[in-house]
């Protein structure tokens, strides 16, 4: 971890990250007004001092609907990764350890996913169910595993031949121990790599399906939906567009920079192209 | 319903500058032929046969091609188009219409009682699809005794038969007898009797009418009507700064915001405000528990704020509501008041029907609690009244769930099946105050428009007599007696009637300020655009 945070793009991922973070998780504390307070006198009012970042069409503070709009980002965005990451290291282990129809089965599903475009997959999905956080989470959660699968079934397949793994086989340890004291821990920098990337897409979706409607639900704040109530004014109420792209554009940057920061550090082959 | 028209988009984007822009536009001149007037419209016609189509951009176009028998003058009195009189029998059955003398069509062709027989065989053929057959199929006998003469008899008195004849666009029997009315291409190359016939039709971009020289009607002002397809209303609004387009429907924010920070603006447009024939409301889905329970209604009826929503998502430009028709005209019981806010009586209410609160704010009924579903179109001023609505039942205690929908779906899949708790949605309503299509109790099939599943034996036979009486002062007691009903019991929550917002170039002249009773487009052809105020146009 020392040697990612003297890589300056990672250090300064880790910071936009952390900052971020930290105005979600103190959002109750740092907001000035409760996000849903309704204002019918306050309608679209600019930036001031009252209200940092103007008000909405309903007159709600637009500064604080964004400290809380960063929470469901970050918790869509973590917890979409987590699902996508654990079925992906579990499909992913399977294929790469037992090898054989159990692989082909594996990678032939992660094919067809592939092959279908993720957004309009998700897109599908949520018209059907209903959309709520949960749902969102899920479904991003769900659709997203492939790339992690193929990551995992890779480290394992070349992991498996390697001699400390033979070592260990012939000793005759079973293959749990193989797989989670050996392959597992040798994978780990990839999978991590790969989930920092990940939550970038992901907030990207959360707000693309906010954008569309789709996404988080009102009254609650998420900033692809403080966008979409933007879009019909940016001639008039630029602060209603221009702070919540900020936002997701700094946030996606901020994963990015903290994601290739990590794999120049740790993956040897991009770094031996240097 | 307003109108417009194009342009020829390259051409006209250097007219506003130079010279131009020194014009006073708020002179006075003399009307005058010629010009051209573009309007934005946000859907493209499917056809421009208005009984086909069914829908508002295709008659938007069409009601400057086609004439109809009659037509209401700018007072909303009936008067003759193609008809020159009309006479109804003693006891109300039958109707004989005289048309006017040497009609023609569009390409020469005389238009005759004929052509009338025709379109009403057309619209009440089962094999022609729309949605518009009914009122015509209570007609048991049309006949022609001459050329000029169209007589129809019906069973029973029938009140909006008269209104019917007013809305049933003619067309040519020589064109399409023997055709497929569904699917002719005569939809997207007609011929009518109007004062505009179509000149170009470039499908995803715009189309222009230009003045028919054999109108029924005499002649236009202005000579060319282009109507341009911005679905976005944001591009519409771009569009209209640029000074491409002359005439746009505006949002609340545009009208109220936008152009009084502009100046600019304000001296080459004017701004017109009518109050459209519609209303907005929230709708309960009364065979699901608890909306079967009129004190549940009533106390969410008091527990909303409706001045809050005109104030926050109309601001300001809006009406409260109180009966199903247009407030202030005759229709409207102008006794009754809407329901106040009053969160207090909305408890009170609640409590008497046995609802306690359960511990987390949310009030419950034997282990039920008052947790529901609201569900709305993609529209902004529905989503925002949603909102509001959301949080003020969860002051009385009501938890509600938004979900915003796409229109075919929330049509489709929701309405026509009944398969909600709550909806926000809009009525725009015709002329004639029947509405039994909307509130008898026989209408609830899927597709049908009782959805929300009112069943009123009184509120029926109220219906049932005021389509069956002429005398508009009985039928106004009829429809006033409907409304007082109706709020009593709550089956929906009014919510609002807003205007209708326009913005329209000074460069045309004769519109009337303010708009009659009728409406803004009811003239379009008086409107003029006196020569120094036109674009600078390359003709082809």
């Amino acid at each position: 971890m020392r040697r990612a945070l003297a890589n300056p793009l990672a250090l300064s991922g880790f910071i936009i990250i952390v900052g971020i973070f930290l105005l979600a998780v103190l959002a109750p504390y740092l907001a000035p007004y409760d996000p849903n307070a309704i204002d019918v006198k306050a309608i679209l009012l600019s930036p001031s001092s009252t209200h940092l970042m103007g008000t909405d069409a309903l007159g709600r503070d637009v500064f604080s609907r964004m400290l809380f709009g960063a929470q469901i980002s970050l918790l869509v965005g973590l917890v979409a990764v987590g699902i996508a990451t654990s079925i992906g290291i579990i499909l992913g282990a399977i294929a790469g350890y037992y090898r054989g129809w159990v692989d082909v089965v594996i990678m032939r599903m992660v094919d067809v996913m592939l092959s279908i475009p993720t957004f309009f997959l998700i897109l599908a999905v949520i018209a059907f169910l209903s959309s709520s956080v949960v749902n969102i989470m899920v479904v991003i959660g769900l659709t997203s595993w492939m790339g992690v699968t193929r990551l995992v079934r890779a480290e394992f397949l070349s992991l498996r031949n390697r001699e400390f793994v033979m070592a260990s086989e012939a000793l005759g340890a079973s293959d749990k121990r193989l797989i989670f004291m050996h392959l597992l821990p040798n994978s780990m920098t990839p999978i991590i790599v790969s989930s920092v990337l990940g939550v970038a897409s992901a907030v990207l979706i959360e707000s693309g399906l906010s954008f569309l409607g789709l996404g988080v639900q009102a009254p609650q704040a998420s900033w692809g939906n403080i966008l979409t109530d933007g879009k019909e004014y940016i001639q008039f109420a630029w602060w209603l567009s221009l702070f919540p792209g900020l936002a997701i554009l700094i946030t996606v940057l901020g994963y990015n920079l903290f994601g290739e920061g990590l794999r120049d550090v740790y993956d040897p082959r991009t770094s031996a192209k240097k | 319903m307003v109108l417009l028209v194009g342009l020829l988009g390259a051409c006209s984007q250097s007219s506003d500058t130079g010279v131009k822009t020194s014009v006073n536009y708020d002179a006075d001149y003399a009307p005058e032929d010629g010009g051209t007037l573009i309007d934005a419209t946000r859907g493209e016609p499917s056809g421009l046969i208005p009984m086909i189509a069914g829908e508002s951009a295709a008659s938007e176009v069409a009601q400057h091609i086609f004439s109809s028998l009659l037509r209401f003058d700018k007072n909303l009195e009936f008067e003759g188009q193609l008809a020159e009189s009309w006479q109804v029998s003693p006891d109300q059955k039958i109707i004989t219409f005289k048309l006017k003398p040497n009609l023609k069509w569009a390409d020469g062709k005389p238009l005759t009682s004929a052509d009338v027989l025709f379109t009403w065989k057309l619209v009440t053929d089962d094999k022609t699809r729309t949605p518009y057959g009914s009122d015509y199929k209570l007609v048991i006998k049309a006949e022609t005794p001459d050329a000029r003469t169209f007589r129809v008899s019906y069973a029973e008195p029938y009140a909006p038969a008269i209104n019917s004849w007013a809305g049933l666009d003619i067309l040519p029997k020589h064109l399409l007898e023997g055709k497929d009315i569904n699917t002719t291409a005569f939809a997207r190359n007609p011929v009518g009797s109007h004062y505009y016939k179509l000149e170009k039709w470039r499908p995803g971009e715009q189309i222009t009418l230009t003045r028919n020289p054999l109108s029924s009607q005499g002649q236009a002002h202005i000579e060319r009507l282009t109507s341009r397809f911005i679905p976005d209303e944001a591009a519409q609004f771009l569009e209209l700064m640029a000074n491409n387009i002359d005439a746009m429907t505006l949002s609340p924010v545009q009208y109220a915001r936008i152009f009084p920070a502009r100046p600019e603006l304000q001296k080459k447009f004017a701004l017109y405000k009518e109050l459209g024939n519609s209303y907005t409301y929230l709708g309960f889905n009364l065979k699901r528990k608890p909306f079967d329970d009129i004190r549940v209604r009533q106390a969410i009826n008091y527990a909303i704020n409706k001045q809050e929503i005109i104030d926050g998502v109309l601001l300001g430009l809006g009406e409260p509501v109180a009966s199903p028709y247009k407030p202030g005209t005759r229709w409207a019981n102008p006794n009754l008041k809407p329901y106040a806010y009053d969160p207090a009586k909305a408890r009170a209410l609640l409590q008497e029907a046995g609802y306690q609160d359960r511990g987390d704010g949310i009030l419950a009924r034997n282990g039920k609690p008052l947790s529901f579903t609201l569900l709305t179109s993609q529209n902004k001023q529905r989503e925002m009244s949603a909102v509001l609505i959301q949080r003020r039942l969860k002051e009385v205690g009501i938890e509600i769930h938004i979900r915003v929908l796409e229109w075919a779906t929330f049509i489709g899949r929701f309405i026509k099946t009944s398969d909600f708790d709550m909806v926000v949605l809009g009525w725009s309503l015709a002329l004639d105050p029947d509405q039994y299509s909307i509130w008898h109790s026989s209408q609830q099939a899927p597709g049908q428009f009782n959805f929300i599943g009112y069943n009123n034996p009184r509120v029926d036979r109220l219906l049932e007599r005021g389509r069956m009486e002429l005398n508009a002062d009985k039928r106004t007691v009829i429809y006033h007696e409907l409304a007082e009903i109706l709020l009593e019991e709550s089956p929906i929550v009014y919510l609002s009637a807003g205007y209708g917002l326009q913005a329209i170039h000074k460069r045309v002249k004769g519109i009337p300020d303010p708009a009659p009773p009728a409406g803004l487009g009811n003239n379009t052809h008086e409107w003029y655009i006196p020569q120094p105020l036109r674009r600078t146009e390359i003709t082809p």
